[in-house]
């Protein structure tokens, strides 16, 4: 807005210089006498003479190229597009900020990136996404926290006529004309676990399986996926414990803790979510069952423990690949080419062999400021 | 032509105007921006001054000389200090209250919003994760530019001192262990960020930040940070921390530290089992449960029920919505159990407990006690209390309850707060007599005035509203009133208006013809023979007009408007009175006057005026009266007009109307006036008229309104 104004005063300081310039022209071309009427004017109309006049011309000249100048030196240039994962800062998601900012610039684009502090405060994402809109970005490429509070912004944005491309999950609401899902295949992450499972459990054993939320449709799909593979591929591997997810580290922590306190048997624990992940691992550090409790987790956090065996493995959703072509589908929205659809990215299992490979490092890589 | 000339030079001299202003005003920012960017002498932040300081994030507060940031959000800043600050440093003494992040010193800092790298910036600190001394770049995205193991280590609830300092593009960062270790890293950032102000950065802990001062920056500073060597190229790393090869051992011990940290105590009791506890036997028990409320009191709560900690020690300030891990001696009470000596650790924060909606009969049971809730009630009254407390007096159908809450800083909401408001509150719900001082059944203990809502204003009878709307209505009635008046003074003045115009009309047509009429008939009766049969029907003829004539006059001198409110009605009469019985020399007119002369409204002047005309014209038309007296009494609250002649006089009791009596009753009572005759065959006639003055006013009204509402009802309008 405030550009707007600005370019308006530059074109009507433009259309200044233009008069006085075609005035000084006219002036020189008319006869003398025509002059001297001019100069017999009343006394109280302004007298100025033709040196001051073309002083004051070239000064306006100047000023206004000048202005031009500065301007365009100003000016923002590429349309914006809002970035909003579900927080920053973590190896999960600053990977998408690399992939995305890496086809942002080949392609002239800018990227507002920001998120809540916290990966469960929803409320902060709505409020970023309503900022974007205020702001006028381009387009929004987002990160849904929860699925069902997240239907009523999205929507309000697409009714603004900003494409938006949906990362990570399903919200519900269909593809459809500037909306556009860039997924992990969760699918494929659930069946992958379940094959790690069978694969160290010989096929045979007692697993729990935690961080369970309903909240995220991406999460739900991994746990039906991981369930129907086990039954289906593994039917000796008995489910023995199922808990709900909670939204921080240590509420997971705690809830781990208690179902070791227990004492019941179990051979692995497959964590559906990050927090879920961190948390049985830390309590199984602190039962000093890691390693021997095999922990199958989800979305990449912890490294260390990966090279350790404390984590067996960590279905990695690869978020830099994710950012790349939700950039990329954004870009083509943009210029009218997009096309409504589910756009999936295969996961990557993260083991304590490939964890230093080609393949994990570009997955992990945080690279989103431009090469020198 | 001229017009041209002189809008083109108009234009030209307002451009001249505005090449002038514009020059003026980028010399004021050039100068400004040199001057301000000018190196200012070093000086010590107040961290008490609140108003200087912007926070992002985080619960920051200052106590005991330091500023703390209680969160353990992930990007938490404070910043102050204006934006073109380029060549400076920043000193603090920093200390971290968590195990497992960072915090520090933001410099060269613009465009800060809400969230983990939300600003464009350098930053800073220790991070004791990795035991490191960190320094990297912020543009909503982190570059981690270096991160150099600290001597002897990064320990939480530790003081260290660490200075950063910016010169051009080069940044320097040294930090000072308690025993004097000092470690620094130095790295030269090619497209630098050149100016912008401080702060301090908390991620993912608390921390505290003391002694901070503000300096210019020298070469000569960064080189006794740096040494001769030039700072190295700024390389930022691109993998995340503990996933280069061979880096990662270190990483191990930071997690066990982190894990522990959150460690809970599996057997922990529910709130509500303590309730069963032997009374006589002292229990030492563990509970876990999520901070309620934290002053005067620490209350925490459960699935199972809430419950007070008095005297409770926790490592770090909580916050409502910590979950709390608490240790302690159970005491038992008739409706909850409270905690004693107890050690609080927080677990983790950011999951406060929603209130149960209960009603105050409800809470009255004890039930709920110790328990958060929401109710409302109608606000009876509030009062100060001791330390800053304010009690507020509520009702709810059958009970009255207590909501205690602080008043600190609040002064202007507290003013708002109006009585029999309904409120609704959410607070703690306790029974103990320290707080009901058993008067009440229970008592809400609030968290903030944040917890209170008005969910409708006071009922708007109240006294001073109706006080205030019968004022209003009187004003309007008096108002109506006036207008009334003045519309019927001017439809009065319209009245008189039109009978001066059908006079002068009278005087210059009826009465000229009549004129013209005797002479004519003047001149044929001289023309005709004295024994003419016609001479006599000629005389009876003359008589006619000149008896019509008589008539014309009276009618015009009736009609004749008089200017009452400049030369007054007694006046007014003696002039009409003249004028009908000019031509009968024979009556002598007296007036006279009587009590204290004041103004008299127009309308009654007026129908006096008509009424003593009428008189006049029937004593000189009928009673061939020799004296004819006019007298005007002004009485306390009415004034009098008498009509006296000596002429023939008539029955009172005969038919009246032809004597134009019953037109003068009418007009009386239109303002209300009582009008008397007495007469006698042989004794003359007084008419006498007394109308009320001002003080009546309202009564004359009344009555002119009951006859026009009469009339109308009659089917027989008055005009």
């Amino acid at each position: 807005m405030v550009q707007m104004y600005y370019i308006r005063g530059l074109l009507m300081v433009g259309r200044i210089v233009l008069l006085f310039r075609a005035e000084a022209r006219s002036r020189r071309q008319r006869p003398n006498n025509e002059v001297q009427i001019a100069m017999d004017r009343p006394r109280e109309c302004v007298v100025v003479s033709q040196k001051v006049r073309r002083v004051l011309g070239r000064w306006l000249h100047a000023l206004f190229l000048l202005t031009a100048l500065a301007a365009c030196g100003c000016r923002q240039q590429h349309p914006v597009i809002a970035v909003i994962p579900r927080t920053c800062g973590t190896a999960l998601w600053e990977p998408e900020h690399a992939g995305a900012a890496a086809v942002a610039r080949a392609r002239g684009l800018e990227i507002y990136w920001n998120a809540p502090m916290r990966d469960d405060d929803i409320q902060t994402q709505i409020a970023l996404i309503e900022k974007s809109v205020k702001r006028h970005y381009a387009g929004i490429i987002v990160s849904p926290i929860e699925t069902l509070p997240m239907r009523t912004p999205i929507r309000r944005v697409l009714a603004e006529g900003i494409p938006v491309v949906v990362v990570g999950t399903e919200l519900g609401v269909a593809p459809g004309p500037k909306l556009t899902y860039v997924l992990s295949d969760e699918r494929a992450a659930g069946e992958m676990a379940a094959r790690r499972v069978g694969s160290i459990l010989e096929g045979k054993g007692s697993i729990a399986i935690l961080g369970i939320d309903p909240q995220l449709t991406s999460n739900m799909e991994r746990e039906r996926s991981l369930e129907a593979t086990l039954a289906r591929e593994f039917p000796e591997i008995h489910v023995a414990v199922r808990q709900f997810g909670l939204s921080s580290v240590p509420q997971e922590q705690e809830a781990a803790e208690e179902l070791l306190a227990k004492g019941q048997t179990i051979d692995a624990i497959i964590a559906l979510s990050l927090a879920s992940t961190r948390g049985v691992y830390y309590a199984l550090a602190e039962f000093g069952k890691a390693g021997n409790v095999k922990l199958v987790g989800f979305d990449q956090d912890l490294i260390p423990p990966i090279r350790n065996g404390g984590i067996d493995s960590v279905i990695a959703q690869n978020t830099y690949a994710m950012g790349q072509l939700a950039m990329d589908v954004m870009d083509r929205e943009l210029h009218g080419k997009g096309s409504a659809t589910v756009l999936e990215v295969p996961p990557v299992l993260m083991t304590r062999e490939n964890v230093d490979s080609a393949q994990i490092r570009q997955i992990l890589n945080l690279a989103w400021w431009p090469p020198r | 032509m001229k017009a041209i000339l002189s809008a083109r030079n108009l234009m030209i001299a307002g451009s001249a105007v505005a090449v002038i202003a514009l020059s003026a005003v980028s010399g004021v920012f050039l100068l400004r921006s040199i001057a301000r960017r000018t190196p200012f002498s070093g000086q010590s932040v107040s961290l008490a001054k609140q108003d200087d300081w912007q926070a992002f994030g985080g619960t920051w507060q200052y106590a005991d000389g330091a500023m703390q940031n209680n969160s353990d959000e992930r990007g938490a800043k404070l910043m102050s200090g204006p934006t073109y600050w380029s060549n400076y440093s920043i000193e603090a003494d920093v200390l971290l209250l968590g195990q497992y992040g960072d915090a520090g010193l933001i410099i060269r800092s613009t465009d800060e919003e809400e969230g983990v790298d939300a600003y464009h910036g350098y930053m800073a600190g220790l991070r004791d994760l990795d035991n490191t001394l960190i320094l990297g770049r912020a543009d909503y995205g982190w570059r981690e530019y270096a991160a150099k193991p600290v001597t002897p280590r990064v320990y939480a609830q530790q003081w260290y001192h660490v200075k950063f300092l910016a010169y051009g593009c080069d940044f320097a960062v040294s930090a000072r262990a308690p025993g004097g270790q000092t470690t620094s890293v130095a790295v030269e950032d090619p497209d630098c960020l050149t100016e912008g102000r401080f702060g301090f950065k908390s991620y993912n802990t608390g921390a505290e930040w003391r002694n901070v001062e503000i300096r210019k920056a020298t070469g000569q500073d960064l080189v006794a940070m740096t040494g001769d060597a030039r700072p190295t190229i700024a390389t930022p790393d691109a993998l995340p921390m503990g996933a280069a090869p061979g880096s990662y051992d270190h990483y191990f011990e930071p997690i066990q530290r982190d894990l522990l940290a959150h460690r809970t105590d599996v057997n922990a009791q529910s709130i509500s089992s303590l309730r069963l506890l032997s009374p006589d036997i002292p229990a030492s028990v563990t509970i876990h449960g999520v901070v309620t409320l934290t002053s005067p009191v620490l209350f925490i709560q459960d699935p199972t029920g809430g419950l007070a900690i008095s005297d409770s020690h926790a490592h770090a300030p909580l916050q409502i919505g910590d979950e709390v891990e608490a240790k302690g001696d159970a005491e038992l009470h008739d409706f909850s159990s409270r905690l004693r000596d107890a050690n609080v650790r927080l677990l983790w924060s950011h999951t406060p407990v929603p209130p149960v909606a209960v009603t105050a009969a409800q809470a009255a049971t004890g039930a709920f006690d110790a328990e958060y809730v929401e109710l409302q009630g109608r606000l009876e009254h509030k009062d100060e209390a001791a330390g800053h407390t304010l009690v507020l007096t509520l009702d709810d159908a059958s009970q009255s309850f207590l909501a205690i809450v602080s008043e600190a800083g609040q002064a202007e909401r507290l003013r708002t707060l109006k009585e029999k408001s309904r409120l609704r509150l959410r607070g703690i719900c306790v029974v103990d007599s320290d707080y009901t001082h058993d008067l009440t059944s229970f008592a809400l203990l609030l968290p903030s005035f944040n917890d209170v809502e008005v969910v409708d204003g006071p009922p708007w009878w109240s006294a001073g509203h109706i006080v205030a709307t019968i004022i209003g209505v009187l004003l309007l009635a008096l108002a109506g009133l006036s207008c009334y008046f003045l519309i019927e003074r001017w439809r009065m003045q319209a009245v008189l208006e039109e009978r001066g115009r059908l006079a002068h009309e009278m005087h210059d047509t009826l009465a000229q013809s009549f004129a013209g009429l005797g002479f004519q008939l003047e001149a044929i009766r001289d023309e005709a023979n004295e024994g003419s049969n016609i001479v006599p029907q000629l005389d009876v003829a003359r008589l006619m007009v000149r008896n019509s004539h008589e008539e014309a006059r009276r009618s015009i001198a009736m009609l004749r408007p008089e200017n009452l409110e400049s030369v007054g009605l007694l006046r007014a009469m003696e002039n009409c009175a003249h004028r009908m019985v000019n031509g009968t020399s024979s009556i002598a007119v007296r007036v006279s006057s009587d009590g204290s002369e004041r103004a008299i409204p127009l309308r009654i002047s007026d129908t006096l005026m008509r009424i003593g005309q009428e008189a006049v014209a029937n004593a000189v038309r009928h009673a061939h009266p020799a004296h004819l007296d006019i007298s005007l009494n002004y009485l306390r609250s009415a004034v009098e007009l008498m009509v006296k002649d000596d002429g023939c006089g008539f029955s009172v009791t005969g038919e009246l109307a032809g004597f134009g009596i019953l037109g003068m009753h009418k007009r009386a009572d239109s303002i209300g006036a009582t009008l008397t005759i007495h007469s006698a065959p042989g004794n003359g006639t007084t008419l006498c008229v007394q109308a009320p003055t001002p003080p009546s006013l309202l009564r004359a009204f009344w009555i002119r309104f009951e006859n026009s509402w009469r009339n109308r009802s009659d089917g027989n309008p008055r005009r």
